[in-house]
C-alpha cells in the first residue's frame, strides 16, 4: 500500500513547491525579484526612508548610462563564474561551496603570468590556463575526498576555503609579491591584461570569457551524452546506476568543470581589473572576498541554469554597482547599512523559489551530515572500548 | 490454538464495520471489509501482498481514514484523526519500520513517544516506568543505550514497549517475524502469549502459514481487499488457509491467460527446449545480502533458456529484489556464480552487462526506472544514451534521432504523452511502464529481466505489456520474470519458482501446482511438512 498520508508540515511544503514548480522559471524569478523590492521597500518605510527615490537611485545607478552599464556588467563577469560553479555540480546533485576557495587559488596561479613573456593573446591565455587548473586542483580533493571516502562535499569545500583564504594571503603576501609595494602582489604585465571594453570603466573582455564559458556549459550539460549522465546522476543516481552511469565520474567531472569555472573567475578579476591588475595581501584580498559565496545566491536566482545565470548575475552586478549610488538619492539618503539590509531581503526572497525547490536535497545532505558524524561518534567509541 | 478463553459474543473491544477504502490514485485496497477484536485473543491477519492488510490496521490505529465503513467500540462509533488519538483509546501498531530514532536511548524514545508539544520531557520518569514495565511484562532491553547499537530483535522490543508504555488494550503488529532470528520469534511468541492472557488483544499482520499456526487463536484472511475468510485456527488446516489466502488463482489461470494472450495461445506450438546445457542465463548458488546486512539470497540456483519466459512468484521481500539486483549490477553479491552465454555477470557494471544482452524492467519504476523530471525523450534513451545512433562526435548528443526514436516508441507502445518534451512525472503510471517496457525492448535484448512488470497498471496497459513479454519468448528471447502477482506468473511463465526466505521452494511447471501447494510454498511450507 502507499503511503499517501503524511504530515500537514511536509504537505504544506509540497503545496508550496507544486504552487511555484507550476510557474514558468522566469515568471518565478520575476515575482521572486518583484517580492524582493517590496519587501526591501517595507524596510526602507520602517526606518523612515522613501523607497521610491531610493530605489530610482538604484536602477540609475545600475543601468543609467553607458558608464553605469559598463559596471554592472564588470561586477557580473566573476559572478557568472563562480554560479556556474555552483549550478554544475548541483546539477550533478552536489553542493559545492568550494568557488570561494577555488577562486583564491585560480587569482593567485594568473599572477604568476608577471614571470615570463609571451605575446599578447597567447599571455591571457596562459594566464587562463594556469587559472583554470589551479581551480580544478583545488576542487580535486574534496572530489577524491566524495567519492572514495562518502566525505561530505559540503564540509570538505568549506575547510579547503579557509585553507585557500590564508594560502593565497601568504603568497600574496610573502611570494609572489611586488617588491617595490609590499601591500600587492606583482602586477599581470601589459601584455596580459583583458583590454578594457568601454573606456574609463573597469569592464574588460573577460566578459566574454565568462559568457562564453557559461554557454560552453549550457551545450554540455543539455547536448552532450556526458552532460546528460551529470544531469541525470543528479536528479536520480539510482536510475542513472541502473542507466549504466559511472556517478562516480560524472561526480568527479563536475567537481573538475566547477574548479575550472571557480579559477577563471579569479583570473578575470586579475587580469581584468584595472587599475593595478594585481591583488592586494593587504586587507584580506578584498577584491576577490566573497565572490565565490555570492556566486551562490546568482546560482539561485538563475535557476542553476547557465542562460538563467548570464541573467542574474547581470542582476547582481546591477545590484552592487547601483548600490553603491543609492546612498547619495533623495532628500534624506539612506546609509549604506540600510542598501545592504535591502539588498540582502532581496537576495533573501529571489532564492527562496529554488530553496523549496532544492529542500528534498538539502534535508538529504542534512541526514547524511548526520550519519557521518555518527559514524565518527561510533568509530571513536570502539576506539575507547578495547 | 488455547482453549483457555472463550470470549463473549458481545464482549468485543473494537469492530471494524464493512469500511472500504479507496486510496486517491484509485485504488481499492479494502471493499466492505469487517472485523471484530475481542480482548484475551490474538488474530493472525493473513494475505498476500496488497491484499489490505496493512490498510485495515492502519485505518483501525488511526493513520488513515476509511473511505467508507464504521469503526465501532461497545461505546459506539469511534473515528481517529490520528495515531495519538488511537492510542489514547488503546490501540498501538509497531510498524514494520520502527520508528525509533537512533540515536536516543530506549527511555528517550520511549519519552518522546509520550511528549505533548510545550510540555517537558521527562525522560527520568520514563526512565524508571519502563523499567517497571519490563519488569512486568519480562521484555527487556538496555535503557541507556542508543538504540541504533542494539539488535534488531530488540529495538523491535522496544517498539512494543513503547506502545505498551502507553497502556494500549489492542496491539497491532505488522509482519513482526520478518526481520527477527528464529530465537528472537520465539521470544516474541512467547511475549504475545502472555499479554494476551493479560486481556489484551492481538492482530499480527503475516503472510506466513506457520507463524499463524503457532500463535493465533483465530485467523482473518483478506484478499484483494476482501475478507475470504475468518476461522478458529485450532479448525483451520493449513491447507485451507492455503487455499483462502492464494484463491481461486489456478483455477482463474484458463480466463487469465484468454484475457493476457488472447490471439496468442498459451499452447503455441514451438519448438522444444532443450534444457541439457546451460541458459542463455545460467545462475549457480547465488547468495546476496540485503541492504540491513541479513542473507537475503540463500543459495539459488536456475537456468533460463531462449524462448521460455521463467517466473518467480512468491511475497515480496522473500529475496526476489536481491536476486534481480544481483543479476543485473545493482548489487555485488556474496557469493555464487552467474553468467550470460557463458559469461561472467556478477559484480560487473550495469552498462557491461546491458552490452552482453540485457534488458531490465525494474521492479520500483520511479526510483530505478525513470529519471522523473526528464523528459519522455531524454527517459527514452536512459542506458543507451552512448549509442552511436544518439550520441555523435564531441559526444555531442543527437537530439533529433532521438525525438524520432521516442516517437517510434509512443506509436508502437501506444504511450500517451503531449509530446516527446513532457516530463516522464506528468505520464500515467501505465504510460510511464510502458515508456521503460519499449526503451527496454529497443535494445534488442537476448535476455529480459522484468520485475513487477504489471504493478499498479490498469488492465488495458497490464495486458499489452504481457503480451509484449509473450512476443519477445516467442521470438526466441528468454525471459525471467519476478512478480508478486501469482496468477501473473502461473498464467505466462513455462516454468515457476517460489521463493521464499531466499530460497526456491520449488521450480516446477505451472501445470504442475494446485493452488493449496502454491499456497503452502509462499508461505513457508514444503510439501513434506505438510503430509
Amino acid at each position: 500500500m502507499s503511503n499517501n498520508e503524511s504530515t500537514p508540515q511536509s504537505r504544506l511544503l509540497r503545496g508550496a513547491q507544486r504552487t511555484l514548480t507550476g510557474l514558468h522559471p522566469a515568471l518565478e524569478s520575476l515575482l521572486a525579484a518583484v517580492v524582493g523590492l517590496l519587501v526591501g521597500a517595507i524596510l526602507m518605510s520602517i526606518y523612515g526612508f522613501d523607497p521610491w527615490e531610493t530605489y530610482t537611485g538604484l536602477i540609475k545607478g545600475a543601468f543609467g548610462g553607458s558608464y553605469e552599464i559598463a559596471s554592472s556588467l564588470s561586477r557580473a563577469t566573476p559572478l557568472i563564474l563562480t554560479a556556474l560553479t555552483f549550478s554544475i555540480c548541483l546539477r550533478a546533485g552536489m553542493f559545492n561551496i568550494g568557488a570561494e576557495g577555488q577562486m583564491y587559488m585560480g587569482g593567485i596561479a594568473s599572477v604568476l603570468v608577471a614571470y615570463f613573456v609571451l605575446p599578447s593573446g597567447l599571455h591571457q591565455i596562459a594566464g587562463l590556463i594556469f587559472a583554470a587548473f589551479a581551480g580544478a586542483v583545488w576542487s580535486i580533493v574534496p572530489a577524491i575526498l566524495k567519492i572514495t571516502r562518502g566525505v561530505s562535499e559540503v564540509i570538505s569545500t568549506i575547510m579547503f576555503n579557509w585553507i585557500a583564504r590564508w594560502l593565497a594571503l601568504y603568497l600574496a603576501i610573502f611570494v609572489v609579491v611586488d617588491p617595490l609595494r609590499p601591500e600587492k602582489t606583482l602586477s599581470i604585465p601589459m601584455s596580459a591584461r583583458f583590454p578594457v571594453l568601454v573606456r574609463g570603466t573597469d569592464l574588460s573582455y573577460g566578459l566574454f570569457v565568462a559568457i562564453a564559458f557559461a554557454l560552453v556549459i549550457y551545450f554540455l550539460l543539455w547536448h552532450t551524452a556526458i552532460g546528460y549522465e551529470v544531469r541525470a546522476a543528479g536528479l536520480n543516481p539510482s536510475a542513472a546506476r541502473y542507466g549504466g552511469i559511472r556517478n562516480k565520474r560524472t561526480m568527479f567531472l563536475s567537481f573538475i568543470l566547477g574548479g575550472i569555472a571557480a579559477g577563471l573567475a579569479g583570473a578575470a578579476i586579475v587580469m581584468g581589473l584595472p587599475p593595478t591588475y594585481a591583488i592586494y595581501g593587504g586587507g584580506g584580498l578584498p577584491q576577490l572576498m566573497n565572490l565565490g559565496f555570492d556566486g551562490m545566491a546568482v546560482a539561485m536566482v538563475g535557476r542553476n541554469h547557465p542562460i538563467g545565470i548570464l541573467v542574474s548575475a547581470l542582476f547582481f552586478g546591477g545590484l552592487n554597482a547601483g548600490g553603491r549610488v543609492m546612498q547619495f538619492y533623495g532628500a534624506k539618503p539612506v546609509p549604506l547599512e540600510m542598501v545592504r539590509v535591502v539588498m540582502g531581503a532581496i537576495v533573501l526572497v529571489m532564492s527562496i523559489p529554488e530553496l523549496i525547490r532544492l529542500f528534498p536535497m538539502i534535508k538529504k545532505r542534512g541526514e547524511e551530515l548526520i550519519g557521518s558524524m555518527r559514524r565518527l561518534t561510533r568509530r571513536s567509541d570502539r576506539r575507547e572500548s578495547p | 490454538m488455547s482453549d483457555q478463553v472463550t470470549p463473549s459474543a458481545n464482549g468485543f473491544f473494537l469492530k471494524a464495520d464493512r469500511i472500504t477504502k479507496v486510496y486517491s490514485d484509485g485504488t481499492v485496497a479494502l471493499k466492505e471489509a469487517s472485523l471484530e477484536i475481542r480482548p484475551h485473543e490474538i488474530v493472525g491477519l493473513l494475505g498476500e501482498n496488497g491484499a489490505g492488510k496493512t490498510t485495515l490496521t492502519k485505518i483501525l490505529s488511526g493513520l488513515l481514514p476509511p473511505t467508507r465503513g464504521r469503526v465501532i467500540s461497545p461505546k459506539g462509533d469511534v473515528r481517529f484523526v490520528s495515531p495519538r488519538e488511537a492510542l489514547d483509546f488503546g490501540i498501538g501498531m509497531v510498524h514494520q519500520h520502527f520508528a525509533l530514532v537512533g540515536t536516543f536511548t530506549a527511555a528517550e524514545n520511549v519519552a518522546l513517544s509520550h511528549d505533548r508539544p510545550f510540555t517537558r520531557l521527562r525522560i527520568a520518569e520514563t526512565r524508571r516506568k519502563l523499567e517497571g514495565l519490563m519488569e512486568e511484562s519480562g521484555l527487556h532491553v538496555p535503557v541507556d543505550v542508543p538504540v541504533e547499537k542494539l539488535a534488531v530483535g530488540e529495538q523491535q522490543r522496544v517498539e512494543i514497549l513503547k506502545v505498551l508504555s502507553r497502556d494500549v488494550d489492542l496491539l497491532i503488529l505488522d509482519e513482526p517475524t520478518s526481520v527477527l532470528t528464529p530465537l528472537e520469534v520465539d521470544e516474541l511468541f512467547t511475549l504475545l502469549r502472555r499479554l494476551k492472557r493479560e486481556g489484551k488483544s492481538i492482530i499480527l499482520i503475516t503472510h506466513k502459514l506457520k507463524e499463524v499456526g503457532s500463535v493465533t487463536d483465530r485467523v482473518v484472511v483478506l484478499r484483494r481487499g476482501e475478507m475470504v475468510g475468518d476461522v478458529k485456527t485450532a479448525k483451520a488446516s493449513t491447507e485451507q488457509l492455503a487455499r483462502l489466502m492464494v484463491g481461486q488463482a489456478l483455477e482463474q489461470k484458463a480466463d487469465a491467460v484468454e484475457l493476457s494472450t488472447e490471439e496468442i495461445p498459451r499452447k503455441t506450438v514451438r519448438k522444444a527446449i532443450d534444457r541439457s546445457s546451460e541458459g542463455i542465463l545460467h545462475v549457480k548458488n547465488l547468495i546476496a545480502k540485503g541492504n540491513t546486512g541479513e542473507i537475503a539470497v540463500n543459495g539459488v540456483s536456475f537456468d533460463v533458456y531462449g524462448g521460455e519466459i521463467f517466473g518467480i512468484a512468491g511475497v515480496e521481500g522473500n529475496g526476489q529484489t536481491e536476486l534481480v539486483e544481483s543479476l543485473t549490477g545493482l548489487r555485488v553479491p556474496v557469493s555464487g556464480d552467474a553468467t550470460i552465454n557463458g559469461t561472467n555477470i556478477l559484480g560487473i557494471d550495469p552498462r557491461q552487462i546491458y552490452r552482453l544482452g540485457v534488458a531490465h524492467i525494474p521492479e520500483d519504476r520511479w526510483e530505478l526506472g525513470l529519471v522523473l523530471p526528464f523528459t519522455l525523450a531524454e527517459n527514452a534513451i536512459l542506458g543507451i544514451h552512448r549509442w552511436k545512433e544518439f550520441r555523435g562526435p564531441l559526444s555531442l548528443l543527437r537530439w533529433g534521432k532521438i525525438t524520432q526514436h521516442v516517437r517510434r516508441l509512443m506509436d508502437r507502445f501506444d504511450i500517451q504523452a503531449t509530446g516527446p518534451n513532457a516530463p516522464a512525472k506528468s505520464l500515467s503510471g501505465g504510460n510511464q511502464q510502458k515508456l521503460i517496457v519499449g526503451r527496454e525492448l529497443a535494445k534488442d535484448p537476448a535476455i529480459i529481466v522484468a520485475s513487477q512488470p504489471t504493478r499498479g497498471l490498469d488492465i488495458g496497459a497490464a495486458h499489452y505489456i504481457r503480451r509484449t513479454l509473450l512476443e519477445m519468448r516467442d521470438s526466441g528471447r528468454a525471459i525471467l520474470l519476478v512478480s508478486a502477482d501469482l496468477d501473473e506468473v502461473l498464467a505466462h511463465a513455462d516454468r515457476v519458482a517460489i521463493m521464499y526466505e531466499g530460497r526456491f521452494m520449488e521450480v516446477c511447471t505451472p501445470d504442475e501446482l494446485d493452488r493449496e501447494r502454491v499456497g503452502m510454498l509462499m508461505g513457508g511450507v514444503t510439501a513434506k511438512e505438510a503430509e
